[in-house]
């Protein structure tokens, strides 16, 4: 095997790496701002405030994430105004494929996230939210304060497989000409014809990611569980700092 | 506040909390079924009651927990504005705002202790002073420490709940509510989750309330609390009360046959 092309064309990599993590990272960021107010809604008893919601969250996860991204980038993207809209000069950056793929995972990341926080805040103690009430707290108060923080601590080693399935599944958005990690692969693998060499250093790199990713939420997990695990092991961690797996 | 001044001889204290005619029905059961009482300031009111006369209902209607169908609650000479809900559960606040003012003066303390579980003990104290009676954060952590310096929990002030034990936790659950400097404090069975072992340690905090002139109700099953520590036992039978009156009349010439049966049956 020889490595050479991939060395020499590493900043392609680095370019791809950084895209790859801006798509993701914005998409999560913009996910979850949407999934708090979604799964509140999504708890409603009210069919007009929940139907919506289960509506949205029904199609994402009901479709293949490649689907949604080809209906955004294909079928929105194409249309008479879209295109007219991505003429005008403030709106020129409509012609990058990265915010269509970037339209389409926010709202995937977004529908699967709100079904995660949806079933953390079903599982708030009630007993927790009556205290909240009984000493005088507002609704708003009662989320902000108890139940939405409960919820996150519940929900996050699922929204850490969000998290992860959504770094994997950004790499489609090299089939609609981004170059992300996985589109830097394949411009080297058409250019020099070297699969093994160009998609082992991809696929390395992604690992990366996940490993880092998977490291960030231990550090959160050790911060945020601390009430739920036994006692010696608190102490323990603050004494040396070296947190043990949880 | 109520005008109390009812000549130079009886003199009573000003009533903190009056609950009148609190009726309370699920489906077709009939909990309450028109339940009066008034706590004057430094009462000690203990409700007994066999399971399901309706005694932890009662005091959840008095801070709108449970909606009641009809009834009036006055605290602090302030009358609670009910209107009937609009999905039939029941008489509702009509005010958020004064109900959230009122509940924030009628301090709960659970039977399965309910503290926020992602808080430390300090943090469960401190909440509500701070976002609820917006109080300076210091003012609040200072004020929550001496009180629970007082229920014996300082030193445990930055474990979470669930590394203590039951009693510990009451005692936390009674510092969160002390730390709203209520009018009123409801106890709802607070020693009937506990082992054997812990029910003293709670019940004593609760009588060192008592001997300092708080104003509390307490549904209890502990016989030997109320009748040390209550200045009114209330026995209540099927929604209804079936005997009151001052711990040492009660229990010692109960009128009521059903009271008469109920004390026989516990003290066996």
């Amino acid at each position: 095997m020889d490595f050479t092309p991939v060395i020499d064309n590493f900043d392609l990599y680095l370019e791809g790496l950084w895209t790859t993590v801006r798509l993701v990272f914005f998409a999560l960021v913009f996910g979850f701002v949407l999934a708090v107010p979604f799964a509140i809604m999504r708890t409603s008893k009210n069919p007009a405030v929940n139907g919506p919601v289960w509506a949205f969250t029904y199609f994402f996860r009901g479709t293949p994430l490649l689907v949604q991204m080809f209906l955004v980038y294909y079928g929105l993207g194409q249309m008479q105004f879209m295109i007219e809209l991505s003429q005008q000069p403030a709106f020129e950056f409509l012609q990058d494929a990265y915010w269509y793929a970037l339209f389409a995972f926010t709202l995937n990341t977004a529908a699967y996230t709100t079904e995660i926080f949806r079933g953390a805040i079903l599982g708030t103690p009630y007993g927790e939210v009556e205290a909240a009430r009984a000493c005088g707290m507002s609704k708003v108060q009662i989320y902000r304060r108890v139940i939405l923080p409960s919820a996150f601590r519940r929900a996050l080693p699922a929204y850490s497989n969000e998290v992860i399935f959504m770094l994997h599944g950004s790499a489609i958005a090299s089939v609609i000409t981004i170059v992300d990690l996985l589109g830097a692969a394949r411009i080297i693998n058409s250019r020099y014809f070297t699969p093994y060499e160009a998609f082992i250093s991809v696929g390395v790199l992604y690992f990366c990611i996940t490993f880092a990713l998977i490291g960030g939420f231990k550090l959160l997990e050790n911060r945020w569980f601390a009430h739920l695990r036994p006692r010696e092991e608190t102490t323990a961690k603050r004494k040396t700092k070296v947190s043990q797996a949880a | 506040m109520a005008l109390a001044d009812t000549g130079p001889v009886a003199a009573a204290a000003p009533a903190a909390l009056e609950a009148e005619d609190v009726h309370k029905s699920f489906g077709n059961l009939e909990v309450l079924k028109g339940v009066s009482i008034t706590a004057r300031e430094g009462d000690v009111i203990a409700m007994l009651g066999s399971s399901g006369s309706g005694k932890s209902t009662f005091l959840r209607c008095v801070n709108l927990l449970e909606n009641p169908n009809a009834g009036r609650i006055t605290v602090g000479g302030e009358t609670l504005r009910l209107v009937p809900g609009k999905h039939g559960e029941g008489l509702v606040a009509e005010d958020a705002e004064q109900i959230r003012r009122i509940r924030a003066r009628l301090a709960m303390v659970f039977q399965s202790f309910n503290l926020w579980s992602h808080m430390t003990v300090l943090e469960n104290v401190i909440e509500a002073p701070i976002h609820v009676l917006k109080r300076p954060k210091a003012e609040a952590v200072s004020y929550g420490e001496e009180i629970l310096q007082r229920v014996g929990l300082y030193d445990r002030r930055d474990y979470y709940p669930a590394h203590l034990s039951g009693g510990q936790q009451q005692r936390v659950a009674i510092a969160r509510a002390l730390a709203m400097d209520p009018s009123v404090m409801l106890f709802d069975e607070p020693t009937s989750a506990l082992d054997p072992e812990l029910v003293g340690e709670v019940l004593r905090v609760i009588r060192s309330l008592a001997e300092e002139g708080r104003t509390m109700i307490v549904v209890t099953h502990e016989m030997g609390f109320a009748r040390e520590v209550s200045t009114e036992t209330i026995f209540l039978h099927q929604g209804r009360i079936e005997e009151a009156g001052p711990p040492q009349e009660v229990f010692n010439n109960p009128r009521s046959e059903r009271f008469r049966q109920f004390l026989e049956g516990t003290l066996k």
